[in-house]
């Protein structure tokens, strides 16, 4: 049975492992802009990523971002995934498939469309300049708001589900006690949902913030071109600038940041909610 | 504690009956059991009463206060739960506390009645313990305690014994009772469990199909039902169809007559024969007014079952199981015997099986 496994460990190491080795002695080397990637060995290029500022930056922005998604896709999906979690209607099914069709649709298609939406002359703004809500068109293409948004629209049925299978899992009776016992409504939700939900939001939270540190297409569809995060810095280097040595620097940058991050958080989860 | 009065209470779900027009009061100290099967409107009432679930009319009220549409966490009834409901993720002592957090209860003051609760229910020893390293007869008594500390106003049990294995069933089963009548707490009890009710109630309200059958002390039910569904659902009985013949015999469909007693306040459409199997005695030989054939034996340690065969009807007799030289010892399968009754004791009530 073991050897089953097999293909599938050969196939990891072939197509992950193997360039991730090759990715990294290639980080090692160095660039120079007539020969391009001259053979090295030296940690000049993480340096470089982690002191100049203009990588500094790119890797805070980053961060920040992915944070800020992260919390706010938890916030949002929590009522729709407890309201998930607690359908009993035979029309569940269909709401998990509803919940899920948003991914049906490709990420550059769906920021394609909101660009047109967003757009100086899009719907958004149109209908608002018809109504008078506003006099001048809102700026909201090539803003961080919208790479934000739309990041959130990308991420949120990730966590909605996650969040619902842990959900139902609670029993309704534990809600039922604790109002017996007097709580209302929002010490329910603090005292006994939340605490319980906790593998749930770690494993929804580490989904989504490991999503949104890896966006690529809805950064530069809808933060244009003067927006940067990891992922198309990466891009950028490897395919603008032929400099493969920075571009797999950065690359383990993104990989040991959102690693740190993702471990830290799981860590001090556990130690927060050690339950079971 | 509290008086808790229920008018008229009703429940539909969509067109489904869950409870229709139950009018119940509780007085204080007393512990009256919902009884009936799984579907009969036992829960729901239950859940109505702790606030869980609004009803669709009808009123609930605690002493003279009207709690109907008052919510669950403002209603003060303490629940013990049939899964328990303990919170997996505090200890024993934290979730007796719950509830006095809730109110407002500093640390001190929570420690001192969290530990007279523990006490009270012999847990003092595993207050740090979560749920799941507690026994399941541990764990029923944290939600005993948990549903007492806050002195609550009505207590609710709702099927407390049913995860509980049946040695235990039967001690916990006291213990429930002598704490009830001691603290003097008005209680309501659901249980499909008829042994659970007869033992533990001062009065049971036997229910079907959403409505009250019968309510009555457990001696009322058992020795006096007001119709075959009662009488069979509050213990074994033999239940034959059938009218009666005059004043002093019972014809079965089968056309077999039973001697019965004039009956005092029985009903015009009595169309069944109800008598307990353990009221029929067994005379061997062919002496007596009902003879028949002995089917089967069967023999249940302190007790024998006998099932005989009169006629086309088939009545069973529970006997102590005799010592050997006694008549009944020799009894074998095809003797025949004549079975006998005090005519005052069966029943004749309206056949309302389904």
């Amino acid at each position: 049975m073991a050897l089953l496994v097999v293909p599938a460990c050969l196939l990891v190491l072939a197509l992950l492992i193997g360039p991730m080795i090759l990715m990294f002695r290639i980080s090692l080397n160095q660039f120079s802009p007539t020969q391009l990637m001259v053979q090295a060995l030296s940690p000049d290029n993480y340096i470089k990523a982690a002191t100049d500022p203009y990588y500094q930056q790119i890797i805070l922005a980053t961060l920040g971002i992915a944070l800020l998604c992260t919390l706010l896709t938890l916030i949002l999906a929590f009522p729709a995934a407890y309201w998930l979690g607690r359908m009993e209607s035979r029309w569940k099914s269909l709401v998990v498939i509803a919940t899920l069709f948003p991914l049906l649709v490709g990420n550059v298609v769906r920021s394609a469309g909101w660009m047109a939406l967003f757009a100086r002359d899009g719907l958004v703004n149109t209908v608002l300049m018809k109504l008078g809500v506003v006099s001048a068109p809102l700026e909201i293409m090539y803003t961080t708001k919208a790479v934000i948004i739309g990041i959130i629209a990308v991420v949120l049925p990730y966590m909605i589900l996650t969040l619902s299978a842990v959900i139902e899992s609670i029993p309704r009776d534990l809600e039922y006690a604790a109002a017996n016992l007097g709580a209302s409504g929002a010490r329910v939700f603090w005292r006994v949902i939340l605490p319980l939900s906790g593998p749930g939001v770690a494993a929804g939270s580490i989904l989504v913030f490991v999503l949104c540190m890896n966006t690529y297409a809805t950064a530069v569809l809808l933060g244009g071109p003067r927006f940067k995060m990891m992922a198309p810095a990466v891009y950028d280097q490897f395919v603008r600038g032929n400099n493969w040595p920075m571009g797999a620097a950065l690359a383990f940058m993104l990989l040991a940041v959102t690693m740190a991050f993702t471990v830290f958080g799981s860590v001090a989860f556990a130690r927060r909610y050690r339950t079971g | 504690m509290a008086q808790l009065t229920i008018e008229k209470l009703t429940k539909r779900f969509g067109t489904s009956i869950g409870v229709e027009g139950l009018d119940l009061a509780v007085n204080e100290g007393e512990l009256v059991a919902l009884l009936g099967p799984s579907g009969c409107g036992k829960t729901t009432t239950l859940r109505m009463v702790a606030g869980f679930l609004p009803p669709t009319s009808g009123r609930v009220l605690f002493d003279r206060e009207d709690v109907t549409h008052l919510p669950a966490y403002k209603r003060a009834t303490g629940m013990v739960f049939q899964s328990y409901a303990l919170f997996p993720h505090m200890s024993a002592a934290d979730n007796v506390g719950f509830g006095l957090e809730m109110r407002g209860l500093n640390a001190s003051e929570r420690k001192i009645k969290v530990a007279d609760a523990l006490k009270l229910v012999r847990l003092s020893h595993l207050a740090d313990r979560l749920p799941r390293q507690l026994s399941g007869g541990q764990q029923q008594r944290v939600a005993l305690a948990r549903a007492l500390v806050i002195n609550p106003r009505i207590f609710l049990l709702d099927e407390p014994l049913s995860n509980l294995d049946a040695k235990l069933r039967a001690e916990v089963r006291l213990e429930i009772r002598a704490l009830q009548q001691r603290l003097g707490l008005t209680t309501l009890m659901v249980t499909h469990d008829r042994e659970e009710a007869l033992t533990m109630a001062d009065r049971l309200v036997v229910m079907e199909g959403g409505r009250v059958r019968q309510i009555g002390t457990p001696q009322q039910l058992y020795d006096s039902p007001d119709d075959a569904f009662v009488a069979d659902f509050v213990g074994r009985c033999n239940i034959l169809s059938g009218r009666r013949a005059n004043e002093r015999q019972f014809r079965t469909s089968g056309g077999l007559l039973l001697p019965v007693d004039v009956g005092s306040g029985e009903r015009d459409d009595a169309d069944a024969f109800a008598l307990r199997p353990e009221r029929i005695a067994i005379v061997p030989g062919e002496s007596g007014e009902v003879r028949g054939r002995v089917q089967a034996i069967t023999y249940m340690g302190a007790q024998t079952e006998y099932v005989v065969a009169i006629g086309d009807e088939t009545l069973v007799a529970v006997r102590p199981t005799p010592d050997a030289g006694e008549p009944l010892a020799a009894l074998k399968a095809n003797d025949s015997v004549s079975l006998q009754w005090d005519r005052k004791v069966p029943r004749l009530v309206p056949q309302t099986l389904s």
